[in-house]
């Protein structure tokens, strides 16, 4: 008897400990981010640390997988009903967090209020142009009307976090493409700095935002889809590596973003795991290429000209690059070269699109054909906290481009101020790298190669000013190409067209690491987010 | 140490004290002063290490086996060897190599080069600034000399680093921008330092004798005054080198100094830094020593060169 008793109260003294220590595992989950999130507003940057962030509160019409293919969101369904015109059907009983309805209304508010964002530093307006009219015969239904065919609205819509008109003051808000009306005052992206103001209808709410400290997320108990695992998600920006690492060994933080090569060993063991998968970005050079009268490219030193107008001196900044020795020496194996702007086996890549192959000699040969047979000076812009390893592959690249003659100076720094000074074309040669988050060819070569417009949205982010009629034809079709394999059939072509004139220079994807302490589980995502939603406890 | 110590304490008694021993026959005060200095046995190791490093730094570009500046010497394949190991072309880095292949001997006789030059540049620019200032501030007196002190006061309220950082984030990277603020803050040490030992001299005999020559007032400034308050300035001088180098080191550590492609001490520490938990420890620490050691060693000849200039404390 009295054993027996000592032993139940050993046992009711453990499982006391054990329901102590499981909660206060499993409820709160921390996060080490490599890259801090520029806004809460989930319109204002359409960059990957901000959009990972807005899956958790803001949810779209269509989220993606892992593979980044479209999956029911707050849309159970879509179709294309003609030509030009999407059905949407839409999910019913979907609360936002402060219990407000969701209904079609909120779908035509936030196509509404995308394009008032201010000092959009890469605006999401390229998803909301061509679409003329959108109804709602009912407040499940949305009819999408586009301008001409648009395969790619689906995977357009998959950007946008839904944003509540209620809340916002625009019940009655009307669509109309040439400015909305009865929207209400849109809210500003500081605005969203406030809980009570960033209301979407995702599996978590704000709960507090302090910049360069931490972004706190609370479980939203209405939340219509599976309840997540955790209660409370804490994301702490920590951009130095060995910071994020030692972060996770001491366990105060439970996953970390892109952790160093180097610690992988490290990491493994002390009994937390490394997850890694292929990733849709590609880390390129751009050169600029702008032709205007009297235009002076800034930072090129013994010529007059601006070499990268000739094609012979771009290719030869091509072959001079040892992509290989990139990969194996500064990415320790952990990337695959690249030789078009999306890997394999996505949506409009071919296979035979291989890296170019590194040959100096060669590279030598053209400069001289070009007429730099002494080479030139230039300076060469990368960030230095956004990439995985850019400054060092940046020196690598200055490296190898100064043995056949390009000497460059590599101007590092930190990736808001690097990307402030891209876009006031402060760089004749800079380094960056484009997450394509459509997952499939149109994205980059809209993005990074067809010509500047800032009507159309074409060429958004080619900051080289590249531009060939030839090849934004070919975009532009497949841009109103509904059929998949005609679509996929045109990108290839485009691709391969666009690659063949050395418009920038692929260097790599990036492979993304992911560490995750003993007793989590992480799925690695083409896309490069870190979502709270997909750590599950268990191995 | 404070900064600010060796300005406030030193300059006035120096000054004050009484005259030192007269100079017996044939013995010059250069000569007293170096058998005073000699006398101390960290001084003299300070001082034989302080020109090692200087005479290293100075022939760096002949003694060196690469030269890690020149991007077509690195190779890339080369890149974190273990101390010992050989490069491709041949050559053994005693030291290993960087995350750029960077020869660490080569790439610490460099930095050397880098932290000394703009620390020295740095110093004398700042001295020249500072002293003239100070001592101008103490002969002319009255509004002109409150202003300047405060201006110095309130230079010497913000913390160094603080205000080189915001200079660096102005101006930009590059060697002549770091030099340039290391100079903005340190000018007014030397000011300060300079008035305090002015202010005492100017009511000399021999400044009074200056004066009833007519002397033009440049003169009197600059070939009487001046001279004479050189020792306090060059004992702070010689620290304030120390302190170039530890600030231009924490600059370039911080990623605000010079191009990366041509690391100094503190970059280069700044890159291992990385490394340092997944045993690649040579990056970080055989230029952290080499930081250490040059900054030890200014700090043992400079603090002799107090005692030996300080006549309070001469025998």
């Amino acid at each position: 008897m009295k054993h027996d008793m000592k032993r139940l109260a050993v046992a009711g003294l453990g499982s006391a400990l054990l329901a102590v220590a499981a909660p206060s595992q499993a409820q709160e989950l921390k996060i080490g981010l490599a890259s801090e999130a520029t806004s809460i507003d989930p319109h204002f940057h359409n960059v990957g640390p901000n959009n990972a962030l807005r899956k958790h509160i803001f949810e779209g019409l269509i989220s993606n997988d892992e593979n980044q293919k479209n999956i029911p969101e707050l849309a159970l369904s879509w179709k294309p009903i003609s030509d030009t015109d999407w059905e949407f059907k839409l999910r019913p009983n979907v609360k936002f967090s402060n219990g407000m309805a969701f209904t079609a209304r909120d779908v035509i508010y936030t196509l509404c209020r995308v394009p008032t964002v201010e000092n959009s530093p890469s605006s999401f307006t390229v998803f909301t142009r061509g679409i003329n009219a959108v109804e709602t015969p009912d407040p499940q239904t949305v009819i999408f009307k586009m301008a001409a065919p648009s395969p790619l609205l689906p995977n357009n819509l998959a950007t946008l976090g839904i944003l509540s008109s209620e809340l916002n003051g625009a019940q009655n808000v009307s669509y109309d493409p040439k400015g909305c009306k009865d929207m209400g005052t849109p809210p500003k992206s500081a605005d969203f700095n406030d809980p009570a103001k960033a209301i979407g209808t995702g599996p978590y709410k704000l709960a507090n935002y302090t910049r360069g400290q931490q972004v706190v997320l609370e479980r939203n108990p209405g939340y219509w889809g599976t309840k997540p695992a955790w209660d409370r998600v804490v994301f702490r920006p920590v951009p130095n590596q060995g910071a994020r690492v030692a972060g996770l060994l001491a366990g105060d933080v439970d996953i970390i973003e892109t952790p160093p090569i180097q610690d992988f060993d490290r990491i493994k063991a002390s009994g937390a795991q490394i997850v890694q998968g292929i990733s849709n970005r590609i880390i390129y050079l751009h050169m600029d290429q702008f032709q205007g009268d009297g235009y002076k490219t800034p930072g090129i030193k013994g010529t007059d000209k601006n070499p990268f107008l000739d094609k012979r001196v771009r290719e030869a900044v091509s072959k001079a690059i040892n992509r290989p020795a990139i990969v194996e020496r500064i990415m320790g194996g952990v990337a695959v070269a690249a030789g078009e702007l999306l890997p394999t086996p996505l949506f409009g890549t071919s296979p035979d699109m291989k890296a170019d192959t590194f040959n100096p000699d060669q590279a030598k040969k053209l400069l001289a054909e070009a007429g730099y047979p002494n080479g030139f000076e230039v300076t060469l812009g990368t960030p230095n906290d956004r990439y995985i390893n850019d400054e060092k592959i940046a020196q690598a690249v200055a490296q190898m481009l100064s043995r056949v003659g390009i000497k460059v100076n590599v101007d590092a720094m930190t990736a808001s101020t690097f990307f402030t000074r891209r876009n006031k074309y402060e760089f004749s040669l800079y380094l960056a790298g484009w997450g394509a988050d459509s997952g499939e060819m149109a994205n980059p070569l809209v993005a990074l190669v067809a010509t500047m417009n800032t009507q159309t949205g074409m060429g958004h982010t080619n900051r080289g000013r590249y531009s060939n009629p030839e090849l934004d034809k070919l975009i532009v079709e497949a841009q109103a190409t509904v059929d998949d394999a005609k679509r996929e059939a045109i990108l290839r072509r485009a691709s391969k067209l666009a690659m063949s004139d050395y418009p920038l220079i692929p260097l790599h994807f990036e492979v993304t690491p992911w560490a995750v302490r003993k007793g989590l589980s992480y799925k690695p995502r083409i896309d490069q987010y870190t979502l709270a939603t997909e750590v599950s406890p268990g191995t | 140490m404070s900064d600010i110590a060796p300005a406030t304490d030193l300059a006035p008694e120096a000054a004050r004290a009484a005259p030192p021993a007269p100079l017996d026959r044939g013995e010059s005060l250069l000569r007293r002063h170096a058998a005073t200095f000699l006398r101390s046995p960290s001084a003299v190791v300070g001082l034989v290490v302080l020109v090692l490093a200087v005479l290293g730094s100075l022939a760096a570009p002949w003694i060196a086996p690469q030269n890690p500046y020149d991007l077509t010497q690195l190779d890339i394949m080369d890149n974190m060897l273990a101390p010992g190991e050989r490069l491709a072309g041949g050559t053994v880095a005693y030291l290993g190599t960087d995350n750029q292949g960077r020869d660490m001997l080569s790439a610490i006789l460099y930095g050397l080069r880098i932290s000394l030059g703009v620390a020295a540049a740095a110093t004398i620019i700042a001295s020249i600034v500072g002293a003239s200032v100070g001592v101008l501030a103490a002969y002319v007196g009255g509004r002109v000399e409150s202003f300047v002190m405060r201006v110095v006061d309130l230079q010497l309220s913000f913390p160094a680093i603080l205000v080189a950082l915001v200079l660096l984030a102005v101006f930009g990277r590059g060697i002549d921008k770091v030099i340039l603020a290391l100079v903005v803050v340190k000018w007014a040490y030397y000011a300060r330092t300079v008035r305090g030992s002015a202010l005492v001299e100017k009511r000399r005999e021999y400044i009074e004798a200056a004066r009833c020559l007519a002397l033009p007032r440049w003169r009197v400034v600059f070939r009487h005054l001046l001279p004479n308050c050189l020792p306090p300035l060059i004992v702070v001088a010689t620290v304030q080198v120390a302190n170039a180098i530890a600030l231009e080191s924490t600059l370039s550590f911080l990623g605000v100094g010079v191009p990366v492609t041509e690391p100094s001490l503190g970059m280069l520490i700044a890159t291992g830094y990385q490394y340092l938990l997944s045993g690649k420890y040579w990056i970080s620490t055989f230029p952290g020593v080499a930081l250490v050691v040059v900054i030890v060693a200014i700090n043992l000849v400079g603090d002799r060169l107090r005692d030996v200039l300080n006549p309070r404390l001469s025998k």
